[in-house]
């Protein structure tokens, strides 16, 4: 397990994410789709934060508390990731809920007018 | 080059193969409610990912927000628009979204393994390395704080245990969001409270004899009447 090996699994699984973001018709596995990619994206947040030091780290100025804590930049950048993703799903649903209200339906290929 | 056991790349390769498999099937799976299970569990197999990767606080974060939350939301919606019998066939785009995939899986994978990226053997300040392997103590107080580790440093030769991974990661990343990044902190929660709203705002059905139903039963009624006119 290196630095590589996790940014690989993390490129394979953002490039699915996409893959289904593209090809998929229905709205919900669009969704979906976005999902792994903030997954994927996260995951080489962690990733980097494990296995590369901060520079405050490498500088060789005298080590203080916020240069020790500097090491878990990644993974505080990850739960704000999270959180904002969490928000964009609530907000998604409820624009798939609206659509599926106004036009029965919640195929991508029907959400090609703005107005109503 | 740091070595991690076999057991963690025994995990680490178990829990790749599970994300990634789940992950296919959501992409592939034209019933909408499988791939919603399916993404539940690509979704655990990060959490688990980030426990290998020695972010316990990560991981549960990651375990109750998307594992516990967006996966229910995920068949909630599912269940709610009666519309997913018609399942989630392939578009037109099926063969740019997969140029577009491997694309991207090229690129990143080049500049993966072409980088020469530092490790934390790169550290050579022993009071750096005492203090992510074996803890420390901050001393003073304000802009005077200085670290100092908790372990005598009496050896002279730089041993990184553990992979270099800071101990007590989780009570380190929860001074972090609260001293570091506490606007960042606050901004995010005033974020989910708009999301919240907006959320309520777009589901709000306009009942009948509310302002908002009247004026949508309006634009209805003129188009109505211009598709009439166009017709």
């Amino acid at each position: 397990m290196t630095v590589e090996n996790v940014l690989l699994v993390s490129a394979a699984l953002f490039a699915l994410g996409a893959y289904g973001a593209v090809s998929r018709s229905s709205l919900i596995t669009v969704i979906m789709s976005l999902e792994l990619m903030f997954n994927a994206v996260v995951l080489a947040a962690v990733a980097f934060s494990r296995f590369t030091p901060s520079a405050a780290l490498l500088s060789g100025d005298p080590v203080t508390a916020e240069a020790i804590r500097s090491a878990l930049t990644g993974h505080a950048f990850a739960i704000f990731v999270i959180a904002v993703a969490a928000g964009e799903a609530a907000l998604a649903f409820a624009l798939v809920f609206a659509m599926f209200r106004a036009r029965e339906s919640i195929e991508i290929t029907d959400a090609s007018v703005m107005k109503n | 080059m740091m070595e991690v056991s076999t057991l963690t790349n025994v995990a680490f390769w178990g829990a790749s193969t599970m994300t990634l498999g789940f992950a296919l099937i959501v992409v592939t799976q034209r019933d909408v409610f499988r791939a919603a299970i399916a993404l539940a569990g690509s979704f655990l197999g990060v959490g688990i990912l980030y426990f290998v990767l020695s972010a316990e606080f990560v991981g549960v974060v990651q375990i109750l927000v998307y594992v516990g939350a967006i996966s229910v939301l995920m068949a909630f919606a599912v269940m709610f628009i009666q519309d997913v019998t018609a399942g989630s066939r392939p578009v037109q785009g099926r063969l740019v979204g997969a140029t577009m995939g491997a694309l991207i899986l090229a690129a990143v994978a080049f500049t993966a393994v072409n980088t020469e990226w530092s490790t934390m053997d790169d550290i050579t300040d022993p009071i750096a390395v005492a203090a992510l392997t074996e803890g420390y103590v901050e001393i003073g107080t304000g802009d005077d704080t200085t670290v100092a580790i908790t372990a005598p440093a009496e050896t002279t030769e730089l041993v990184i245990e553990n992979g270099g991974v800071l101990v007590d990661s989780t009570g380190a990343v929860g001074v972090l969001l609260v001293r570091e990044y506490v606007l960042a902190f606050e901004i995010i929660g005033l974020l989910l409270v708009a999301a919240l709203i907006g959320g309520l705002l777009l589901m709000r059905n306009p009942g009948p004899g509310s302002e908002a139903a009247a004026e949508a039963k309006e634009d209805a009624d003129a188009e109505t009447v211009g598709s009439e006119a166009s017709v």
